[in-house]
């Protein structure tokens, strides 16, 4: 089953698989750590829909459920395939 | 020397820079850019270094403005080091940047700054063996004690005067990556641009397909800073500009067709370099840096449970902008008034030594009434600026500023802005002009000039004090807060509308990504808080002073001429007059008309001038909006409540307008917006209350 930062709960730690749509989101992500094979911690959810915070190596991010939604997570205690680079 | 500053947001790029140059700073904006610029100038052994804080960011890549700056700065101005912030407690994502950093420039020293806040969360970083891994010397610090600035300095200066470029370390590719990057270095190993910058940084940006390698730039100096500006502080001159000479296309067209067919569009290229950086580091990482017990929260975890809870979030929020809101507004009151009876009182001694040398009556009059008034009338309002920009500092060096836009995003989606914008709009409240300032702190230009062009519709702490002066007297009792409230419901949905309509005015297509970090909490140094306090309030009263003394000097001739007139045939009374055709339809007579004119520079002065109109002698407010009752129907005064909340708060916050945005035409746009919605808004409510049957 394919699941998205944005299904997680609070708590709950993912691995990044692939981010979705392409461009400045993309960029930014990248930018912010967000790349394939980092592991992610949703924190909390801020009330009514808001942002989900989030953190990765030690640091933390905020980020809108939109752009969650985006992004491909796998369970963390699988073994990581290494994806040839060209896909991505 | 040229050294530059450079690292990600909050690793404490400011406070080296505030340790180092102290008050010798020149702070403006980069040219064609809405971001601060800040330089100053150090002596160290006999040399003179011009250090420039480039803006935080989080790559080079060109996507914001900051990276763009950034990115400029160093291809056109090459500083002859960079001196590269890391934050130890952050250390992985930090190397992102200085990977790129390296690619660009050979003199590079990081500054491994927070070793104090890394230390308390288990992290140990053997420095030695980063120095070695990167091939970069890198010096330990703790800014926000003083430790480690100086030596940082002096091996930035060491490396600036090697002979030869340092070789440091490079990031190792995979395979399949290796191949192209070699393959397009050798087409471009000939070429005069090799000379130019850095052949491996040339190749990468061949393939990604940059537009800005193979453009031709001259750097034009608009002044020689120096002679021309002898005052060292807060310069908003532009420092350079540049101009585009010529755009050559590079070689390797082919091949990058070839690679496209291959799959290796110009995206893949980006996404795979940013990758293999990260990659690079995740391998290297466990050279230098343990981290023993990761899964212990930090101090930063535990107030955030509390700061940003769903249920105590807001309210902890709330007590804060309280605090900050009383402190700002409140609290300085004294001294505002203190200000104002300065004002008064050198006004005194100006016109008495008038007197003295039988200056002409209307010089003193001018004197007295036009510039003392006019001008203490907007000084009154800057010890609570200052003291605003104080507390905006602090919770913006806290790590408390990212936090209320996170709990405050929601809010901010519902009108298509970003979370940031929360605390520009709510700072409206207080006083438009530091709200409009805030917006400093929005990346998205686009975004930065919705929330400051909306900013003007919320009512600020003088208009609310003359808007409840006048609902007491019209709407005694409870109806007074009823109607109190349905003025700020209305001005919540005009700045919701507004904001939605402009997005379509400013065509924002591409909507900036919310992917804000919220960084971990620092205590703020004093220095950090007060110097930047001193900068704005200063270039706020260097910009605005020429055009509130101006105004104050036309409304004063407006008024008070032809002499010896009661005030309906002044000047100013005629104006009132003839726009009677404008306040005709919304049942305002010229007397409103006039005080309305009259707001544009101060709009708390709206109400002693209904007072002079309506022959109260008075000064108390309370008096001042009861004789107004005796000449208006409640309906007119709700209507002209409408009004008066909505047109543009004052000339400082045009002027404030006009300088953060650096556009002529959208501070126009906003006045005439601000006007028009006001009078649509004012004729909808009177005829609409006359249909319903009010009066
Ligand atoms: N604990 C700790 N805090 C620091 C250190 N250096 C800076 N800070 C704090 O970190 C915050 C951000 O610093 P600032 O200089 O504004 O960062 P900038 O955004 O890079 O300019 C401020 O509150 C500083 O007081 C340090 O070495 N240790």
């Amino acid at each position: 089953m394919e699941r998205f930062l944005g299904d997680l709960k609070p708590g709950e730690r993912a691995c990044v698989e692939q981010i979705e749509g392409g461009g400045a989101l993309r960029r930014r992500m990248m930018d912010m750590g967000i790349v394939p094979g980092v592991e992610l911690e949703v924190v909390r959810r801020a009330p009514w829909g808001g942002p989900l915070q989030v953190r990765l190596k030690g640091y933390y991010l905020a980020m809108r459920r939109g752009e969650c939604a985006k992004i491909k997570v796998s369970e963390i205690y699988q073994e990581q395939i290494e994806h040839p680079l060209a896909s991505r | 020397m040229k050294i530059a500053l450079m690292g990600n947001p909050n690793v404490g790029k400011s406070t080296v820079f505030n340790a180092l140059t102290g008050s010798n700073q020149q702070v403006g904006n980069w040219a064609g850019k809405t971001v601060e610029r800040k330089s100053g100038l150090i002596q160290r052994a006999n040399q003179e270094i011009e250090l420039v804080d480039l803006p935080g960011t989080y790559s080079l890549t060109a996507y914001s403005q900051e990276e763009i700056i950034t990115r400029e700065y160093i291809l056109r101005e090459k500083p002859d080091v960079i001196m590269a912030m890391v934050d130890a407690s952050n250390i992985e994502r930090n190397l992102y940047l200085v990977l790129q950093i390296l690619e660009l420039a050979p003199r590079v020293v990081i500054g491994l700054n927070m070793m104090d806040l890394a230390q308390t969360a288990g992290i140990t970083i053997q420095t030695a063996e980063l120095a070695l891994a990167l091939k970069v010397p890198v010096v330990e610090i703790v800014a926000a004690k003083g430790k480690g600035i100086e030596e940082f300095l002096t091996e930035a200066i060491r490396v600036g005067t090697l002979k030869q470029d340092p070789l440091p370390g490079e990031v190792s590719y995979p395979e399949e990556l290796e191949q192209r990057i070699q393959a397009m270095e050798d087409l471009l190993v000939d070429t005069p641009w090799a000379t130019k910058y850095p052949l491996r940084w040339l190749a990468l940006k061949r393939l990604e397909r940059d537009p800005e390698i193979g453009q031709e730039w001259k750097t034009i100096p608009t002044k020689s800073r120096k002679s021309t500006d002898k005052d060292s502080c807060c310069d908003p001159g532009d420092a350079i500009n540049y101009e585009l000479q010529k755009t050559t296309v590079l070689p390797g067209e082919a091949l990058l067709q070839a690679y496209e067919a291959e799959g290796w569009s110009k995206d893949h290229f980006e996404m795979a370099f940013a990758d293999a950086k990260y990659k690079y580091i995740s391998q290297i990482l466990p050279k230098f840096r343990a981290h023993e017990n990761p899964s212990k929260p930090t101090w930063t975890d535990l107030l955030d449970r509390w700061v940003l809870s769903p249920i105590w979030g807001y309210p902890i929020m709330f007590a804060v902008l309280a605090v900050v809101f009383w402190g700002s507004f409140v609290a300085s009151a004294p001294i505002g008034g203190a200000v104002s009876q300065g004002m008064a009182w050198a006004a005194n001694v100006v016109v008495r030594l008038l007197q003295w040398g039988r200056v002409p009556d209307f010089v003193q009059s001018l004197v007295r009434d036009g510039i003392f008034a006019g001008v203490g009338a907007v000084l009154a309002f800057v010890p609570q600026i200052a003291i605003f920009f104080a507390f905006f500092s602090f919770m913006q060096d806290s790590g408390y500023l990212a936090r209320a836009a996170f709990l405050g995003d929601r809010f901010m989606q519902l009108m298509g802005l970003h979370g940031k914008s929360f605390f520009s709009l709510v700072s409206g409240f207080g006083c438009n002009v530091p709200g409009i300032m805030a917006t400093r702190t929005l990346e998205d230009p686009k975004d930065r000039l919705i929330t400051m062009l909306i900013n003007p519709l919320i009512p600020c702490v003088p208009r609310l004090g003359v808007m409840s002066a006048v609902v007491a007297a019209f709407f005694p009792g409870s109806r007074g807060s009823v109607v109190m409230l349905s003025l700020l419901l209305l001005s919540m949905i005009l700045v919701m509308f507004s904001a939605l309509f402009f997005r379509r005015v400013v065509k924002q297509t591409e909507r900036s990504a919310f992917v804000m970090e919220l960084p971990l909490y620092h205590i703020p140094t004093l220095r950090n808080v007060l110097l930047p306090t001193w900068q704005k309030t200063y270039s706020f009263l260097r910009r605005a002073w020429t055009f509130i003394l101006v105004a104050s000097i036309v409304v004063w001739a407006l008024s008070s001429y032809p002499q010896g007139v009661p005030m309906n045939a002044t000047w100013a009374g005629k104006m009132g007059g003839w726009l009677s055709f404008i306040g005709g339809p919304l049942g305002f007579d010229w007397r409103i008309m006039v005080a309305i004119v009259f707001g544009f520079t101060a709009k708390e002065t709206t109400l002693s001038t209904l007072g002079i109109l309506y022959g109260v002698a008075a000064d108390a407010s309370q008096s001042i909006a009861q004789a107004m009752t005796g000449a208006m129907t409640p309906l007119r005064a709700y209507t002209f409540l409408v009004v008066y909340m909505l047109y543009i708060p004052c000339l400082a916050s045009v002027v404030t307008t006009y300088k953060e945005s650096g556009s002529l035409g959208w501070t126009s746009f906003g006045v005439a917006y601000n006007l028009i919605l006001s009078f649509i808004m004012g004729w909808l409510v009177f005829h609409g209350g006359l249909a319903l049957g009010f009066q």
